[in-house]
């Protein structure tokens, strides 16, 4: 009986979904809410080095950082970052996810090849970068010097002039995105009903024309998801920099989550890191409430 | 559908660039872990060529004989593993009781979720390494173990959410109907249907896995049981001496099978995206 | 009889009491019996891996955790042979992790935030900010000072705090910090680098032989070692002796426009993109005249190219209008946290290290210098007799260099919090890379970079910690 009972209760849809909601909701809200919570805490407090406590300081953190120089170019940067690097990898990822739909010759090798930084974690992928775009032994700069392109005893160091250095950040973001969103715009493509392509062309669109007004208004709301992957990855994410530039040459490729870091970790003044940390999470917050129902109502019409 | 000659010519004038761009990182950490320390800090060489005492093995052989990188890629490997088991297990009921039962508050939900995703790790080490100290953890695999499923499944739920709203409601009823209880249909009918979109989430907390590193830095510092990003940091930078040729190679051995598996499964990975993430 | 047994049996009933415990907590948090299995199986796949000391059980265990040495065989050697003969000693388990340099201040802080940790920590700079969450080391410092004599200055004034009259760490050694420059550039044009302006007038002449002088102004450790040490050199100082800040100074602006005049005639732009590695892998390829960095160059040139390791030679940091002041390279620090499990043997330990220091002065090939002078004797006579050195008394000058030119971070004052939070966001190369770049004046750039470092010391002020 007692048995019976609890079968029942399994199929009541009120006892039911909160069961199966019940441990991801548990783990997350123990593995991350309180682990926020108290790093909002600590935003307002002055705690230093390690210790989880502090004298309370109100907005202190926040009003300081938001006068501190370095955190504007640091906040700055990171929307540079994202922006570019995202709007290089969706018209890349749009235009390759486009070919490569089609059925060709060698066609698993080449998918190979474009997954392969996707494949790489990013702390050593990056360290790779770092070499090539080393000061003295750059592959770029000797390949660029026997083009005759640049100048043999001048050639540009792209992590020591603040716009080359912001370029390569951008440029290892956007390689490291690339295949992801390539993956996730096939996807979308893959999701176009066959009747929409058999419409289009009756309706005598083809090539460019049929690209346009035809399958990139299709794959517009997984694009946006695969935009906004890519804007989590570039704004949260630390290696990049902190292995290329660690925010130089003087902080010109300064950006949050690294300055958060070299603040709250490596200086040692824990609250004002916890407040750059956390300056980041409402606009992102924001931007992926209205890019997910942007996504939804775009597909809905 | 065969393509014509022209579309053809084209397909391998746009893809090709872009493999050539994407892959020459590896082309050059494969050519750079084959050279000698005299041959490559020598800037007289041609840096695509050979000099002196190159090509050489010597770099893989100082990985694999003077450091324990097999160790630390087998752990990588673990962690990742099980990492997944655990988010599937959590993730692939919560996804399914959002999408099915729980109705209107269940999007708001799987939304709040995606959004624990944006909470940045930079500082949340310190307050989580706190957690792994007090369970005894510290120092070892298991304190990854326990804190990757906490971006991981946040996300395996929020995709498995939309993926299994794009399952016919029909298929459950029919099963439902015949007399199956709610969580036989959820094991016997939904999962198998469901198992691109299943895929997806193990190949992406995968790839999530192993591209964590502040974690991974913040709470193992014992040889034994350090993952192979954070291994290689320890054994192949020394100081001011960087490790090049090691360190490339240590880079393009676990990203080729990785590669090569993505590869394999994407079909599959695709499909599970189309089914799930936007629905 | 009974009484002996039991006393054997204690320790093991203790790890199954810690077991028992942990699976319980485990259990509470809802994680499930998975984790306590697999943590079960990763202790017996660690203990396979390494080959752990065999023998008779050791009573206690003491935990280190410290950087990767530069010389790998300097860690083979503290691993397995110097901590274990200790441990025979002590009837202990020395264990000793290790991790890279760049990765200290985050374990330092996850330790501290879980109070959990290693017993000894080891750092590569003073780690005053941390000063509340070790002990007073003072103990350690009077037992190595009763059987060595006086502890040198540099490593007093880089652990010790007057304000709260607390030893917030012990140092058991640094690095002195040369000129490593190629003796055969420097002999063509017929100038030494001994003074900085010497290096200025040969600069443009070795630049134009494609072999320009390498100072770093990047965000990176060697960068802001060497731009301190040239500003002390003009007269430019951080803080005064009372620890107030003074970088607006004469001194200071006399730097950065020797630096920028050097920048402009000496050097090439590679000096902003450098990693700690650059300059060792621009000067090992021939390139630079000049760099400023511990031994590591000369010593990684040995053993990939011997014959250019030959023309590099050492040299005192080069002497300025305000004479020759130079840093340390990095100063070597133990902690030991107020949480540490085994702190009388942790004390014991850096006592015993530091008393005999001549097996960690020989195995790091020189690099480790003791914090008290005394603890090897003939320092001088070791490092005429390099083994591998062309010509074998090329060390000798790092004697001269520890002895004579190397002083703490923030000299005259001592290094502090605000010295601490200052020098790891790397102010000093941004001020010096803002100027040679032209995007600040030297008045506006130390009067800016004046007033932020004015900032963090008052928060650490305001904390009862300058």
């Amino acid at each position: 009986m007692p048995r019976r009972r609890r079968r029942d209760l399994l199929e009541q849809r009120r006892f039911l979904a909160p069961a199966l909601i019940a441990p991801a909701v548990i783990f997350v809200a123990l593995l991350v809410g309180a682990p926020l919570a108290l790093s909002v805490y600590l935003s307002f407090t002055n705690a230093t080095a390690g210790s989880l406590t502090g004298d309370f300081v109100g907005f202190q953190n926040y009003a300081d950082q938001w006068s501190d120089p370095n955190f504007r170019t640091a906040f700055r940067n990171t929307i540079v970052f994202t922006l570019v690097a995202n709007a290089i990898v969706v018209v890349g990822a749009a235009f390759l996810s486009h070919f490569l739909v089609r059925e060709f010759r060698g066609k698993w090798f080449l998918r190979f090849l474009i997954l392969l930084p996707w494949a790489a974690p990013v702390a050593l992928s990056t360290i790779g970068f770092l070499w090539i775009f080393d000061s003295l032994f750059s592959v770029v700069n000797w390949t660029l010097i026997h083009l005759s392109l640049v100048d043999q005893f001048n050639p540009p160091q792209w992590l020591g002039e603040p716009n080359k250095a912001l370029a390569a950040i951008i440029t290892v973001h956007a390689w490291r995105l690339l295949p992801f969103a390539t993956v996730i715009m096939i996807a979308g493509l893959a999701s176009i009903p066959k009747e929409v392509d058999d419409a289009a062309k009756v309706d005598g669109a083809t090539g460019l024309k049929k690209l346009f007004f035809v399958t990139l208004p299709l794959q517009l709301p997984i694009a946006t998801i695969a935009v906004l992957f890519g804007i989590v990855f570039t704004a949260t994410d630390m290696a990049v920099v902190y292995i290329l530039t660690r925010g130089g040459p003087f902080n010109s490729t300064q950006m949050l989550p690294m300055w958060a870091f070299q603040t709250g970790i490596q200086a040692g003044a824990l609250g004002p890191g916890a407040a750059i940390a956390l300056f980041l999470l409402p606009v992102l917050a924001l931007v992926t409430v209205l890019m997910l129902l942007f996504a939804r109502r775009v597909e809905v019409t | 559908m065969p393509l014509r000659r022209r579309d053809k010519l084209i397909t391998y004038l746009v893809v090709g660039p872009f493999a050539i761009v994407l892959a020459f990182p590896f082309y050059w950490m494969l050519q750079t872990s084959l050279k000698s320390e005299l041959d490559l800090y020598n800037t007289e060489n041609n840096p695509f060529g050979w000099g002196e005492g190159s090509p050489t093995l010597d770099n893989y052989r100082f990985l694999f004989s003077d450091t324990q990188y097999v160790h630390w890629l087998l752990n990588t490997v673990l962690v990742g593993l099980v990492v997944v088991a655990i988010t599937l297990a959590v993730a692939l009921p919560a996804g399914y009781a959002l999408a099915r039962l729980s109705g209107r508050w269940g999007q708001s939900m799987g939304v709040g979720l995606f959004l624990v995703y944006l909470v940045p790790p930079t500082l949340l080490f310190l307050p989580l390494s706190r957690v792994v100290a007090e369970l005894g953890l510290q120092d070892r695999l298991a304190s990854l173990i326990l804190v990757y499923p906490g971006f991981t499944i946040p996300f395996a739920t929020w995709l498995l959410m939309g993926f299994f709203k794009s399952i016919p409601r029909e298929l459950e009823d029919a099963a439902l109907v015949d007399g199956a209880s709610r969580l036989r249909t959820l094991v016997w009918i939904v999962f198998p249907i469901s198992l691109p979109g299943i895929l997806t989430v193990i190949i992406f907390t995968f790839s999530l896995c192993v591209n964590e590193f502040v974690y991974a830095i913040a709470f193992i510092t014992h040889s034994d049981s350090k993952v192979v990003s954070t291994g290689i940091y320890t054994e192949l930078i020394r100081g001011d001496v960087f490790y090049w040729g090691a360190l490339m190679a240590a880079t393009l051995i676990p990203s080729i099978p990785l590669a090569l598996l993505y590869n394999t499964f994407l079909d599959r990975f695709i499909a599970g995206f189309t089914g799930g993430a936007f629905r | 009889m009974a009484d002996s047994s039991k006393h054997t049996d204690r320790p093991e009933q203790d790890v199954a009491g810690e077991r028992t415990t942990r699976r319980k907590i485990l259990e509470k948090a809802g994680v499930g019996t998975l984790l306590v299995v697999y943590g079960g199986a990763a202790t017996k796949t660690a203990a396979a891996g390494v080959p752990k000391y065999r023998g008779k059980e050791l009573k206690e265990t003491l935990r280190i955790v410290q950087w990767s040495h530069f010389v790998p065989a300097y860690d083979k050697w503290f691993d397995n042979v110097y901590t274990k003969r200790w441990g025979q000693a002590n009837d202990t388990e020395v264990l000793v992790d290790h991790i890279n340099v760049s990765d200290i201040p985050a374990r330092a802080a996850a330790e501290v935030a879980a109070q959990s940790g290693h017993d000894l920590f080891f750092f590569l700079s003073p780690p005053a900010a941390y000063e509340d969450q070790v002990i007073d080391h003072k103990e350690i410092v009077q037992a190595v000072t009763r059987k060595r004599g006086k502890m040198g200055q540099l490593a007093f004034r880089s652990t010790y705090n007057p304000r709260t009259k607390k030893y917030f760490a012990f140092s058991d050694n640094y690095v002195p910090d040369p000129a490593n420059y190629r003796a055969d550039l420097w002999g063509e044009i017929g100038i030494k680098p001994t003074t900085w302006d010497n290096v200025l007038k040969a600069a443009p002449k070795l630049k134009a032989m494609n072999n320009p002088v390498g100072i770093g102004m990047s965000n990176e450790l060697d960068s802001n070692m060497a731009l301190m040490a040239l500003m002390m050199c003009f007269g430019g100082f951080i803080q005064n002796d009372k620890n107030r800040v003074v970088l607006n100074s004469k001194g200071t602006r006399e730097a950065l426009k020797f630096a920028k005049a050097l920048y402009e005639q000496g050097m090439s732009n590679e000096i902003f993109a450098w990693t700690p590695a650059s300059n060792n892998q621009a000067m090992v390829a021939g390139r630079l005249s000049l760099a400023m960095n511990a031994i590591s160059i000369t010593r990684t040139a040995e053993l990939v190219n011997p014959d250019l390791a030959a023309k590099i030679q050492l040299l005192p940091i080069p002497a300025g209008p305000n004479g020759r002041l130079g840093l340390e390279h990095v100063m070597g620090c133990y902690v030991i946290w107020k949480f540490a499990k085994n702190k009388r043997l942790a004390k014991k330990f850096l006592a015993d290290l530091e008393t005999k220091y001549i097996g960690a002065f020989e195995n790091s090939k020189f690099y480790n210098f003791p914090s008290w002078p005394n603890s090897v004797s003939n320092i001088t006579r070791r490092l005429e007799r390099d083994p591998v050195a062309k010509p074998a008394a090329k060390y000798k000058v790092l004697g001269e260099i520890a002895a004579k030119y190397t002083k703490n971070v923030g000299y005259p004052g001592t290094s502090n919090a605000g010295i601490d939070e200052m020098f790891n966001k790397f102010l000093i190369p941004q001020m010096f890379a803002e100027v040679a770049q032209g995007k600040r004046t030297p008045d506006d750039a130390a009067r800016t970079y004046d007033g932020q470092i004015r900032e963090i010391f008052q928060k650490w002020r305001d904390l009862g910690k300058i």
